[in-house]
């Protein structure tokens, strides 16, 4: 009597965990932000997803950006991989070459009214590897110039973004600038690199943009362009406003700018959420244009379905449905999207409560013109590699292009 | 003829309790000792044979490829990285610079502090505390005072007509300041283990050789500082393992920069493995670094054996 209690039991609770299995989906999704803003949004979206698909859940779990790419290796390779989660653009061509992502290819042209042609080209070129798409961009966010305006209507200078209506935002003018606005006595400095860390993990934050202003790029198909004439004289530029002018915050020192020790910085519009509380006046302008043109450069981010996920088929199915045009409205707020029928509307210019949408057309310009940074497979190789060649070339005394030319020779067997 | 066996061997079975006091003590013993002996199979031996078996393979940790290849990360670390022998070098240098002043600096203190005086427990905590401090916090503290014309450093430097360098962006530099800033972190704890070695050195000896009219510097060099050798030897010993073990350190004020200045082993370790995700090549740059400190510790070891006879 007893032995058959315990089997039926037994049975019954086998059973209960079989079909709650069967029912109850849950995706893991990987992300890099904790703001409890974008964690909230987040949350919206996966909750009309889960109306539509009862049974299934959506949780997001953040890692912070610092160990993102770090920790979601070892997940993969540990046996205990996410479904799905956000991607660097300069991590995803080592995802794609490994196959440890799947294509979206077959979800996305087949879902109900996603109009896959919405996404402008240039925004999916680093999202598509031969005619398969791995990846959908959540985020396309341009590199803007950030300037104090206390600063230079102290000054009795015109601000960047009145410069540039006017098209006098040119790099000569940008020079210019930054030095008049340095106070080396009150250790302000005119300009400071992407949130001061332009010797160390954002080089190519800081070289790109005056580079692709002066026509030249850091690598394209396997060769080097660093020691390009045009790259040569941007990165000189940049050398001779470090020591020369001395009005960019130079390597080893800390010049914030948003607490008022720099002028003008160089960043995404996802860091005006640091100014209400900067405490002066502020806005956001283009990069300024040189011998090139406009050159905007843009950072991505992206949607991607990881290759050892147990439900890869609903975890795709809920990138075509964050990635909807409604949920891509929703998110425009936070993340500037790839979707140009989005980018030309005013929900977009409107969508910033921080941002006035004078100062958020020149964002979606940007979006619409800009390219991104140089991405390879074997992105962090190339950058360790470049790392101490840049070193010596940010010494007061080093010489521009023999530095650029070491820079190449270093990392051209890893291209 | 064998049931008639298996009888027997059964009924013996049933008279000697299988419980014998000389079972228990051994199951008693095995159960102390269990979970440190668990711990050290999970976490020290099964990780120890795995770095071995990685260290012999080329494994994408990506796609998760793993593929046998004999020595061939061995053979590329000691024959044909350049990169590898740089940071032995630097590693090197590292030790060089840091054991020296640690050992004269803690011995100094030692000296200074072993004897009752007053203030003297207010002054060991002060050079103790270093040690105790949380390493990330100093590493930090340490690279915002040592900015190159705005930092506390320099400033003070200025002060006395001195235009210091911007520290920890010149290679040569920045060595320097790291390893300086490691010997104020840790000079405290060997500090402590000469305080211990001085006050068991007998009153007597010293008195005694001042009876016979040593001075000072002659009762130090004749008297405590032969003494002091195995303590010396030991303190020796443990701070280079220590100094060919640094991390935190590096990683947090030159993330082994500039110019790959400060690139020692451990960050050279943990880069190939953590942001190159070469698993293999890094499992057998530990491997070699686990023979280094294993051939220290053994003449560690060997010479203890050689002062205590």
């Amino acid at each position: 009597m007893r032995n058959a209690l315990t089997s039926l039991t037994v049975s019954a609770l086998a059973l209960s965990l079989a079909a709650g299995h069967a029912m109850a989906e849950d995706l893991r999704f990987t992300v890099w932000t904790g703001n409890e803003a974008h964690l909230n949004m987040l949350n919206g979206i996966a909750d009309g997803f889960e109306a539509e698909n009862p049974g299934t859940t959506v949780t997001f779990e953040t890692i912070p950006a610092g160990d993102y790419v770090q920790k979601l290796t070892f997940q993969l390779a540990g046996g205990n991989p996410p479904d799905l989660g956000w991607m660097f653009e300069d991590s995803m061509p080592a995802f794609v070459a490994a196959g440890a992502v799947e294509s979206l290819t077959d979800t996305l042209e087949n879902a109900e009214g996603y109009d896959l042609a919405d996404f402008s080209d240039p925004a999916m070129g680093l999202w598509r590897e031969d005619g398969e798409i791995y990846g959908v961009p959540f985020s396309t966010s341009p590199f803007m110039i950030f300037y104090n305006k206390d600063m230079f209507d102290a000054a009795g200078l015109e601000d960047p973004l009145t410069l540039a209506e006017k098209g006098e935002w040119t790099l000569d003018k940008f020079r210019e600038v930054v030095k008049a606005l340095t106070k080396p006595e009150d250790r302000i400095w005119g300009f400071e690199f992407k949130d001061g860390q332009g010797y160390d993990t954002r080089i190519m934050h800081a070289v790109m943009p005056p580079i692709r202003a002066y026509g030249g790029d850091a690598w394209s198909n396997g060769e080097c362009g660093f020691d390009d004439p045009e790259a040569v004289e941007a990165v000189r530029m940049l050398h001779e406003m470090v020591f020369e002018d001395k009005s960019i915050v130079p390597p080893g020192e800390q010049g914030d700018y948003f607490s008022g020790s720099s002028a003008m910085t160089i960043n995404q519009i996802s860091r005006a959420s640091k100014m209400p509380e900067a405490g002066f006046e502020w806005g956001i302008a283009p990069l300024p244009t040189g011998p090139a043109g406009e050159a905007p450069v843009i950072g991505q981010a992206g949607l991607v379905v990881f290759a050892k996920s147990d439900n890869k088929e609903l975890a795709k199915q809920f990138i075509a449905w964050m990635t909807n045009q409604e949920n891509v409205e929703v998110m425009a707020q936070f993340f500037p999207p790839a979707r140009v029928s989005v980018l030309e509307s005013d929900t977009f210019t409107e969508a910033n409560a921080l941002i006035p949408p004078e100062q958020m057309k020149h964002v979606a310009a940007a979006i619409k013109e800009g390219e991104v940074l140089p991405s390879h497979e074997r992105a962090p190789q190339i950058l360790a590699a470049m790392k101490p060649r840049f070193d010596a070339l940010w010494r007061a005394d080093s010489d521009v292009e023999a530095s650029l030319k070491a820079v190449c020779e270093a990392i051209r067997p890893q291209l | 003829m064998a049931a008639a066996d298996d009888i027997e061997a059964m009924a013996r079975r049933a008279r000697v309790p299988w419980l014998t006091l000389k079972r228990r003590e051994a199951i008693e013993a095995w159960l102390f000792v269990s979970p440190t002996l668990i711990g050290f199979l999970i976490f020290f031996l099964g990780p120890l044979i795995a770095v071995v078996i990685y260290s012999m393979s080329e494994w994408n940790l990506l796609s998760g490829e793993q593929i046998f290849v004999g020595v061939a990360n061995y053979r590329d670390a000691l024959t044909e990285n350049p990169d590898f022998w740089h940071v032995i070098r630097n590693s090197v240098i590292f030790a060089i610079g840091l054991v020296p002043m640690n050992m004269a600096l803690a011995l100094t203190l030692a000296i200074s502090l072993s004897r009752p005086r007053r203030g003297v427990v207010f002054f060991r905590t002060v050079f103790f505390a270093p040690v105790v401090t949380s390493a990330v916090a100093w590493a930090i503290v340490w690279k915002f005072l040592l900015q190159g014309e705005g930092g506390t450093v320099n400033q003070l430097l200025a002060l006395v007509g001195i235009d210091g360098p911007n520290w920890l962006r010149e290679p040569d530099w920045a060595m320097a300041a790291v390893i300086v800033t490691r010997v104020i972190k840790m000079v405290g704890l060997n500090m402590i283990l000469y305080i211990a070695a001085l006050q068991a050195i007998p009153r007597d000896y010293e008195e005694a050789a001042r009876l016979e009219g040593a001075t000072g510097w002659q009762v130090f060099r004749m008297v405590t500082w032969p003494l002091l050798a195995p303590t010396t030897l030991i303190i020796m010993v443990i701070t280079t393992i220590g100094s060919f073990k640094v991390f935190d350190h590096i990683y947090l004020m030159t993330g082994g920069g500039p110019e790959n200045g400060t690139l020692v082993l451990a960050f050279y370790v943990y880069e190939q493995a953590f942001e190159f995700f070469n698993v293999g090549y890094a499992s057998a740059l530990a491997m070699i670094m686990f023979v280094i400190v294993l051939v220290l510790t053994i003449v560690q070891l060997l010479l203890r054996q050689k002062g205590a006879t």
